[in-house]
């Protein structure tokens, strides 16, 4: 029976290449040309990343200009997000749309920030803010409620704006 | 039979079928909205509109009596395009209401949008506006503009209410459902219109935005609000039932339910008054224990009786199961043969639709299980008698208020040594009792009902108490309870501490020396299958919609 | 000198060299991570006093206030002794280093070792060699699977490249004729150093001691990715910390070890042509063998960070089918210079 043919290395390595040296000083002058390259980092607390408008950061309630939320707790987010982050209660109200959320929690330890909810919304009342800072204790801080989610809707317009482009 | 032909299947019907039902019978399903087998035909929506091979216009299916020979499409170019005409004009003037409405995701409208509309309208002009909030009656809401005017719940009170109560006014795309003037859509079967409603325009009040119906899961169940036994669905969110529906059983219920039953029997599962720990009486107060002392306690006390001062009341409420181990416990373990249960009858209750004046779910059932006194023993009377006459010094008691019931009896039991009480929520017997065990209600547990017409059936638990895991003991699961984890609030839900009263039975027999070797609720129904009522019957021969059994004299005792 | 006065000085010594190493080791590692943090272009520890300079502070800090955890099937008395062993053995080494020519101070001539022994360099050696107890006691006393395989790879690999490394010290050794550290260094005078004139050596030695200091790319008994740490998988606390500053004790001591054989030590080649003052000449020349140092250890850290881990059969087969024979080369190169040039 023959032999089957021996693999070979896609690429053999050259001499020069076996005998590692060279090799090595390649890598060191990579390594020694990136420790004198100009650094990028944002020293956080201090200076902080504004992200773009494309950014997903962490989900809020729009806060209509009249100072009420426009959310009508249809459930629709709660429904689509994959990571079951959300929780509405609706409740009956005198306005005109009938709905509202009596409570709206986001589970932001869940949340994975795929703005589902946010594509997903028939009132455009969850958006997607460029709020990243979320740090919390324990896992019941990480649920916020309706007092946490609201956000006027003058703080959020750019990001408004950004998705009114694509719809 | 004759046959018909319906998209190539050539199906059999019985003479005098119209279409639509021929086709239903066979599995397939010709769209309808204002078409419900249980009613009469009005053939208004248009949109079971079919091609009949020979008949030059499209016809509804609905009202067209079926002929040998006839040669049905209902995929056919003509009749998708007439599908979506109907649909397109159903929905010019209908709100984009969706997100608000509690219809939707079980919403016919919706659902044949997807199925049979192209989803573009060309109407541009303004829409309709029609009043949103009309207060039809004490439990239904009306929503004027949801409406597509199918007339379902007007034929509904017609014909199966038999209270005229609801009419159509005005014409054309003004038109709009109303009360007679002066009266109230306040039947007491209304609520059934909200299920039949093909859309969202009628609403309960009792639940109202409560819930989606996708987050709730859908445990079939039986009423327990009257011997009927009306077939439902438990609606179960967050570990908290929501809501009842009823369930198609031809042999019991059809499609309908009361509302009493559909509203007031649920409430005292998630009542704030539940018991929710074994309790003993110390000292004249009424203190929480853990399982091992309450059975402790329990076992001592009842040991200090002779057997004949020990009675036992069964209960109506309770299922088969349940008054069955409670015979069994009774006779060959504390051997004593005085027990009986209680007879309840509201002659105010019933009708000749459904409602029974027999409030109790299992009459029958705890009849046939054997809680009723035999030869020597004593039945309510006798124990009553027996109590004042102190002859019975001890009294267990499941699933029974019957202090309710006969107030005089509320003396009597402060004579007694021992009161030993299995109840689901606080109450007037609860509170003079030794010991009281909490105990599973209805929708927490497996076990079967006997309802007026001998048909047994089950009921399954849909709440989860500390005794039973929604995924290991196969509940009905909603998809938030599918993914839910221990950290999650909804997950970890309010879980009331209780057992189903067979099991509490069990373990104090264990404790007096009768091992008896049950751990379902199944295995003790496979016991009770040697009584000649049951014989040979398990749980999966119940079925979905029960089985009728032959109950001998024993109806007529029930009954009488 | 008396030998009171000779202890005195000793001590002295110790007190600075043992300060002055753990200096060292303390700022070794912030200088670690500020080139790891270049490398990979970023800032580097910056928060702890200016730039960060109090952070080697802050991790003993930390460290100390960590619990002390020691598993239940370890071999208790051990598994604490062998961090010390390593320190100890890191420590020690450092007293026959010269790190400058004598100083006359007061009317004493003083030789800036801690001791001049006439075997310096077979001590070195001798006690580096049984630095390797400490992991290997480590890895078996902790009763972990990592670890044990963390401290048989240490041993094997100790054993392996020890060989390389005693041959090219011996290359060293013939063309110095002594044993005696400073009368290495005082033999590379100019640019007589061992670097230059016994390349091969060099590299073999350079090489060895990365893999005798367990450095990267050989720092295969701790390779995280299989043996989740290797040796001190089951250390915590001031333990670790001890396992931590020996391995930074060591390279230090590689390094001075390298600067002492191959690099001329304190020497700058000429300098007694330039006429300087004796004092400043001394003081040169402690800033020259610094400057060595410092560089040889940026070196450490810079292969550190550039350099993928050897793979286990590669590092045998580096070890006995390259170095060995290398070091062997290399003496007998060493051996014909001195037979041509007779140096
Ligand atoms: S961003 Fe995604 S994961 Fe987060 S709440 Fe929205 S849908 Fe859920
Ligand atoms: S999808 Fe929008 S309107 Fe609906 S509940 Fe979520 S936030 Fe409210
Ligand atoms: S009735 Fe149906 S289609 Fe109309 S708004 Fe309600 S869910 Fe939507
Ligand atoms: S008729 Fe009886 S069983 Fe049926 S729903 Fe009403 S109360 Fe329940």
């Amino acid at each position: 029976m023959a032999l089957k043919s021996i693999k070979r290395r896609e690429k053999d390595l050259t001499f020069l290449e076996k005998l590692y040296i060279p090799e090595i000083l390649k890598g060191l002058t990579l390594t020694f040309k990136n420790m004198i390259r100009p650094k990028f980092t944002f020293e956080y607390p201090e200076e902080k990343f504004i992200p773009p408008s494309s950014y997903r950061g962490r989900p809020v309630l729009v806060e209509d200009s009249n100072g009420e939320e426009r959310c009508v707790a249809c459930g629709l987010c709660s429904r689509v997000c994959p990571a079951l982050a959300i929780e509405v209660q609706a409740g009956e109200t005198e306005r005109e749309k009938e709905r509202y959320p009596e409570k709206f929690e986001i589970n932001m330890l869940r949340c994975i920030f795929c703005g589902f909810c946010e594509e997903v919304c028939p009132e455009e009342a969850i958006i997607m803010s460029k709020d990243y800072e979320l740090a919390f204790s324990n896992r019941e801080d990480a649920i916020y409620g309706k007092d946490k989610l609201l956000v006027p809707i003058s703080q959020i317009q750019d990001k408004i704006d950004f998705l009114r482009q694509y719809k | 039979m004759p046959k018909i032909k319906i998209d190539n299947n050539e199906i059999e019907f019985k003479p005098g079928q119209t279409i639509i039902q021929a086709a239903r019978d066979n599995g397939i399903d010709i769209p309808h909205f204002c078409w419900h087998p249980e009613l009469s035909i009005s053939g208004n929506c248009r949109i079971c509109l079919v091609e009949v091979e020979k008949i030059p216009k499209l016809v509804i299916a609905c009202s067209t009596i079926a002929s040998e020979g006839m040669v049905v499409h209902t995929q056919s170019e003509k009749t998708i395009a007439a599908r979506n005409a109907v649909m397109e004009f159903l929905l010019i003037n209908h709100p984009l209401d969706c997100p608000i409405c509690d219809e939707a995701g079980e919403c016919k409208l919706q659902d044949y949008a997807y199925k049979y509309s192209v989803g573009e309208s060309r109407f541009t002009e303004e829409k309709v506006h029609k009043q949103k909030h009309v207060d039809l009656g004490p439990r239904v809401m009306f929503d004027g503009e949801r409406c597509i005017s199918c007339s379902r719940c007007i034929r509904f009170c017609d014909e199966i209410a038999k209270s005229p109560q609801l009419t159509f006014v005005q014409r054309g795309d003004h038109v709009t459902i109303t009360t007679y003037p002066g009266q109230q859509m306040d039947n007491p079967y209304s609520m059934n219109t909200i299920d039949i409603c093909p859309v969202g325009a009628l609403t309960s009040k009792d639940f109202r935005f409560n819930a989606r119906v996708w987050d709730m899961s859908a445990t079939k169940s039986v009423c327990p609000g009257c011997s009927r036994g009306c077939n439902t669905e438990v609606w179960v969110r967050d570990n908290k039932i929501l809501r009842l529906t009823p369930r198609y059983n031809p042999q019991v219920n059809s499609y309908w339910m009361c509302d009493h039953g559909r509203l007031n029997t649920f409430r005292f599962v998630n009542a704030e008054d539940r018991i929710d720990s074994p309790q003993l009486r110390r000292e004249g107060q009424l203190i929480k224990v853990g399982w091992d002392e309450a059975f402790a306690e329990a076992v001592s006390r009842i040991k200090s009786f002779a057997k004949d001062e020990v009675a036992f009341i069964g209960s109506a409420y309770a299922t088969c199961e349940d008054n069955y181990i409670l015979a069994k416990f009774a006779r060959s373990v504390v051997g004593s043969s005085n027990i009986d249960f209680v007879r309840r009858a509201d002659n105010n209750f019933g009708d000749d639709i459904l409602k029974q004046n027999d409030i109790t779910p299992n009459s029958l059932g705890a009849e046939l299980v054997g809680v009723s006194p035999s030869k020597s023993g004593l039945g309510i009377e006798g124990i009553k008698k027996g109590i004042k006459e102190k002859r019975i010094k001890a009294l267990y008691v499941i699933k029974e208020d019957f202090i309710n019931v006969d107030p005089e009896i509320e003396n009597m039991l402060s004579k007694l040594d021992l009161l030993i009480v299995h109840a689901s929520n606080q109450s007037k017997t609860t509170s003079v009792a030794d010991i009281i065990f909490p105990a599973a209600t209805y929708a927490e547990k497996n076990g079967t009902f006997v309802n007026f017409e001998g048909t047994i059936q089950r009921i399954r638990p849909a709440v989860s108490t500390v005794d039973a895991d929604r995924a290991l003991d196969g509940f009905e699961m909603s998809r938030l309870d599918k993914f839910g984890t221990s950290f999650d609030r909804w997950a970890r839900g309010t879980k009331h501490d209780a057992k189903a009263t067979w099991k509490i039975l069990t373990s104090l027999a264990g404790l007096l020396g009768h091992k008896m070797k049950f751990k379902m609720a199944e295995e003790v129904f496979e016991e009770m299958a040697s009584i000649e009522a049951f014989k040979g019957l398990t749980y999966d021969d119940l079925g979905e919609h029960g089985v009728k059994i032959k109950t001998g004299n024993v109806e007529e005792k029930v009954n009488a | 000198m008396s030998i009171g006065e000779v202890i005195i000085f000793s001590l002295i010594k110790i007190l600075i060299i043992v300060g002055l190493l753990f200096l060292t080791v303390a700022y070794l590692v912030y200088f670690e991570r500020k080139v790891s943090a270049w490398a990979q272009n970023r800032i580097g520890p910056n928060r702890v006093g200016w730039k960060g300079v109090l952070q080697p502070f802050a991790d003993v800090f930390k460290l100390l206030l960590k619990e002390d955890i020691v598993p239940e099937k370890s071999d208790r008395i051990i598994h604490a002794l062998a961090p010390m062993i390593a320190l100890f053995v890191a420590f020690t080494t450092f007293a026959v280093i010269p790190f400058g020519p004598d100083v006359k101070i007061f009317g004493y001539n003083i030789p800036l070792v801690v001791a001049d022994v006439n075997i310096g360099v077979l001590f070195i050696l001798a006690l580096t060699s049984l630095g390797v107890y400490a992991i290997t006691l480590a890895g078996w006393s902790s009763g972990s699977k990592y670890s044990l395989l963390g401290g048989i790879r240490s041993s094997a690999q100790m054993i392996s490249y020890e060989i390389s490394m005693g041959f090219s010290v011996g290359g060293v050794l013939l063309l110095s004729e002594s044993l005696r550290p400073i009368a290495i260094v005082q033999s590379q005078s100019g640019w007589m150093w061992n670097a230059i004139i016994q390349p091969i050596g060099f590299i073999t030695f350079v090489v060895s001691a990365f893999a005798e200091t367990n450095r990267l790319p050989f720092d295969l008994p701790e390779a995280e990715p299989e043996l989740v740490g290797g040796f001190h998988t089951e250390y915590s606390s001031m333990k670790f910390a001890g396992f931590f500053l020996s391995e930074y004790a060591n390279m230090t001591i590689a390094s001075a070890f390298i600067v002492t054989l191959y690099l001329g030590g304190w020497q700058i080649p000429y300098i007694d042509l330039l006429g300087l003052p004796s004092g400043l000449v001394i003081v040169l020349q402690v800033g020259a063998f610094i400057f060595k140092l410092v560089a040889m250890l940026f070196f450490f850290l810079w292969i550190r960070w550039s350099l993928p881990r050897f793979r286990y059969d590669q590092l045998m087969s580096l070890g006995w089918k390259v170095m060995f024979p290398l070091s062997l080369i290399n003496i007998i190169w060493v051996a014909l210079l001195i037979m041509v040039f007779g140096l």
